[in-house]
């Protein structure tokens, strides 16, 4: 059924080679045929005279044949005897039985005076003056003639020559009848149809021997007067349904005797049989033009599929391409055209492939986001000011780690880790700036900019330390180490770009804030808390629950800087913790009033609560520093760090 | 035409014979005192016509009787000879074969119808014309062969010679009749018999004058075979 159907382009190519072809033929079929029926209607008349040619030939020779054998019938002795006796019933015997020796059909002996003295047919003409004077002339001017003449509505072939006794006597006037058999017999031998015709008198002339059917006969007679106008020439006449070419000649005209008469001759020949080795020809011409019909029908189609199959499905595997499925490569073994697109094609479709991979790999090495602003923008050194919140997390003691265990597993572990970390970064829409080591550096603001940067920013780092937590639950049972890790956010103005030289470059964000960032995750250890974010994270991220670890002056920056525990967002904090942020803000702030005492009680109070142990433990060696000297006046609450 | 030529080339031959025959007669016949009639057959056009038959029947008066003879009609050379003969009533005629070969010598004619079978030499009993008319004579094998006999009631008769001319003699005083006879021609196609009375002394010139060459279509065959 599919070998049916037809592209456009295919069924373009089978008709235009199809009707080509048809037009072809037909224009060839239509002038061989107009040849082929000229050249036959041709032959035909040709045929016609020359049989024509031949039957007077044979009529010709019939008559001197016959009036040969009459004279020799005439010179015999007992017959010129019998003649000579004048006695009418041994006359007519005497007629009969030699007429019958040369199978004449009619015999009559006509006196020197013209008068009939016998009839072997009509004994009723004897005494009457002969049919025929003209006859008679003739043959005593020639000594003997032969004439075809019509007598009572029978042709005959008439001979009359003399007794001789050695003088004439008296004339032997004798009838050959020319019937259907001697038509079939001039027949036999011209290949013509033969049909005399006579007229007597003023009647149309009348079929009287013919070859021809009783229809076409009756046609023929109905037509007769029309046909022998023409007389001598021939014509294309149509008998019936048959078509004829027909020649009709004049025999014999006479003015006397049995009433004025014409005797014709027509000969013709069916032109259906004469075309019909022609119609044979006509016949293979038709077959073999349908067979190269056929063979082009079956031979276009196949080089029209050969052309557009594989254009299809080239077409199909582009449009897979265009959707980014890099197939089998087509194979088409066709060492044309067509077979050369293929391999073109795959060629193509190879290096899409390998573009694709580095857009991929590019995807993977850098972040997706990033790749896509490389592969978009035109890739060149130098950057812009954005805001971006940087996170960057490490994973604590991973390098003791590493040494306990052989590298595979620590591998896995590693991978296990950075793969958690990237989803949830993607998650919240960050984006993997690069991992160094173990610890990845992510960006939220960069390279494109929202509003809700810091807040993703910070929710990303809750939930990679809820997921890290849980991961170490899991990695407790399995047998493995857990490390903790520890997270540090800042937002800040950075530059944004390609930097690096012009092959070989990255894209990242450089700047102070940035730095800090870094050296907010150093500090996690310091307070033994996950996560810890920067001032401007935690104000603009606001609608989060912070606990405020400290106010410090990191190594390189003059600035101080207030920094957070996230604790989650408000409606996720329960009783406990609520109550721990409260007590450490109220501690937090005797502290910075210099109620060194009050401060104390309540750090020492929450010391135990878990995950705050370090960060009391952080203020109590603070407080116990101030024991021994306490800070001067202008002490603002901030703390110096001197180590990374 | 074929018959004047054939006659033109027989006639010194026959012209000889018949001086004899004439010179003879002369001797027997008394030179008497007897009408004649000299006769000139001619075509319209003048030219003579020869061996033409002329005969006299009498219609009053006695004819000088010639006797009956008997005569011969030779072949020689596959040819009848004479070619034509006029003779009386009752005259025997023989048929002497000069030939090697045979001949079957026949006549259907009404006057007198015989054959005498393959023969050669001369027939052992001669053939009696015994009725007046034209006797067509042929041979059965030699298709070519044709004599002329006209046998009349008559005593008196001639045959012109190569000038046309002939001459009817040794009549009595009385009427008579004058034939002119061709062979081959139709009594329509010859001129009207004349009558004329003579003396015994007279000896009128007549003249007949008709177309011996439009001969009756059945006229006589040309001689073959020579």
């Amino acid at each position: 059924m599919k070998y049916f159907q037809f592209g456009r382009l295919e069924k373009r190519i089978v008709v235009f080679f199809v009707g080509l072809l048809m037009l072809v033929q037909l224009a060839g079929f239509l002038a061989i045929s107009y040849v082929i029926e000229e050249n036959a209607r041709r032959n035909l008349r040709e045929e016609l005279n020359v049989g024509a040619k031949v039957f007077k030939r044979l009529l010709d020779q019939k008559e001197q044949q016959l009036v040969s054998a009459t004279i020799v019938l005439t010179r015999d002795f007992p017959f010129r005897d019998a003649v000579a006796t004048r006695d009418g019933g041994t006359i007519v015997d005497v007629l009969k039985n030699h007429g019958d020796r040369i199978s004449a059909n009619r015999l009559a002996l006509v006196d020197m005076t013209n008068i009939v003295a016998a009839d072997t047919i009509q004994p009723d003409l004897i005494g009457k003056k002969f049919g025929f004077p003209d006859l008679i002339e003739q043959a005593a001017a020639k000594k003997n003639v032969s004439a075809i003449r019509i007598i009572d509505g029978t042709i005959y072939q008439l001979v009359i020559v003399p007794v001789m006794a050695p003088a004439p006597i008296a004339w032997v006037v004798i009838g050959f009848v020319i019937d259907d058999a001697t038509a079939s017999d001039l027949k036999g031998i011209t290949g013509l149809d033969v049909s005399f015709l006579g007229t007597a008198g003023s009647q149309p002339p009348s079929v009287l021997a013919t070859t021809l059917t009783a229809d076409i006969r009756a046609n023929l007679q109905a037509q007769s007067v029309g046909l022998l106008a023409t007389a001598g020439k021939s014509a294309s006449v149509v008998l019936g349904r048959e078509e004829f070419e027909i020649l009709a000649t004049t025999i014999d005209r006479y003015p006397t005797g049995f009433g004025n008469g014409s005797v014709f001759a027509v000969l013709q020949r069916s032109v259906n049989e004469g075309l019909q080795p022609y119609e044979m020809l006509k016949l293979a011409l038709l077959l073999l033009g349908v067979a190269s019909l056929l063979i082009t029908l079956i031979g276009s189609i196949r080089i029209a599929r050969r052309i557009t199959r594989p254009v299809r499905q080239l077409a199909l595997a582009a449009r897979e391409v265009a959707a980014g499925n890099y197939g089998e490569p087509i194979i088409l073994e066709q060492d044309d055209e067509i077979g050369e697109l293929a391999t073109a094609f795959n060629n193509m479709s190879i290096g899409l492939t390998e573009r694709d991979q580095v857009r991929d790999i590019l995807g993977k090495v850098a972040s997706p986001e990033i790749a896509e602003q490389l592969l978009k923008q035109k890739i060149e050194l130098g950057g812009e000011e954005r805001d971006v919140t940087v996170m960057f997390t490490d994973i604590r003691n991973f390098t003791a780690l590493c040494e306990n265990h052989p590298p595979a597993v620590a591998i896995g572990l590693l991978n296990r880790y950075l793969t958690l970390i990237n989803t949830i970064v993607d998650a919240h829409a960050g984006v993997i700036d690069k991992y160094t080591g173990d610890g990845v550096m992510a960006l939220f603001g960069a390279p494109i900019g929202r509003a809700d940067d810091p807040e993703r920013a910070v929710l990303a780092a809750l939930a990679i330390n809820l997921r890290m937590r849980q991961l170490a639950s899991e990695l407790l049972q399995e047998g493995l180490p857990n490390p903790d890790v520890g997270i540090g956010v800042n937002s800040s103005r950075v530059v944004a770009g390609n930097i690096g030289s012009p092959s070989r470059l990255n894209y990242t964000v450089l700047g102070d804030g940035v730095n800090l960032a870094s050296r907010l995750e150093s500090l996690t250890k310091r307070y033994g808390v996950p996560i810890i974010v920067g001032e401007a994270t935690a104000a603009q991220a606001s609608k989060l629950v912070y606990l405020e670890l400290d106010k410090v002056r990191v190594v390189g920056r003059a600035t101080p800087v207030r920094i957070y525990q996230p604790m989650g967002k408000p409606e996720q904090l329960d009783e406990v913790r609520r109550d721990l942020v409260a007590r450490h803000h109220r501690a937090l702030a005797l502290f910075r009033a210099r109620s060194w005492n009050a401060a104390e009680d309540i750090f020492r109070t929450l010391r135990p609560i878990s995950g705050y142990t370090s960060i009391a433990d952080v203020y109590l060696c603070y407080l116990a520093d101030f024991t021994l000297t306490e800070p001067g006046e202008n002490w603002d609450g901030v703390f110096t760090l001197s180590d990374k | 035409m074929e018959i004047k030529h054939r006659l033109a080339k027989n006639y010194t031959m026959r012209a000889l014979r018949s001086a004899r025959m004439g010179l003879a007669a002369m001797i027997v016949a008394t030179p008497s005192i007897a009408a004649q009639i000299s006769i000139q057959v001619t075509e319209p056009g003048g030219v003579a016509v020869a061996e033409a038959v002329v005969y006299a029947s009498v219609i009053s008066g006695t004819a000088l009787a010639k006797p009956k003879r008997e005569v011969s009609i030779e072949q020689v050379n596959k040819e009848f000879i004479p070619l034509i003969s006029v003779m009386q009533t009752g005259t025997s005629v023989n048929f002497p074969n000069r030939d090697k070969v045979r001949h079957h010598v026949y006549s259907f004619s009404p006057a007198k119808t015989f054959e005498i079978k393959l023969y050669s030499g001369v027939p052992g009993k001669p053939i009696v014309f015994d009725k007046p008319g034209e006797v067509v004579l042929g041979c059965n094998i030699h298709d070519g062969m044709i004599a002329y006999v006209l046998v009349v009631d008559t005593p008196i008769f001639a045959k012109t010679d190569k000038r046309g001319a002939a001459v009817l003699d040794g009549l009595s005083a009385g009427e008579y009749e004058i034939h002119v006879w061709y062979p081959g021609m139709p009594a329509s196609a010859l001129p009207a018999p004349r009558k004329l009375k003579l003396s015994a002394t007279d000896a009128p010139a007549i003249t007949f004058a008709f177309n011996a060459k439009t001969q009756n279509p059945a006229g006589p065959k040309p001689s073959q075979g020579k």
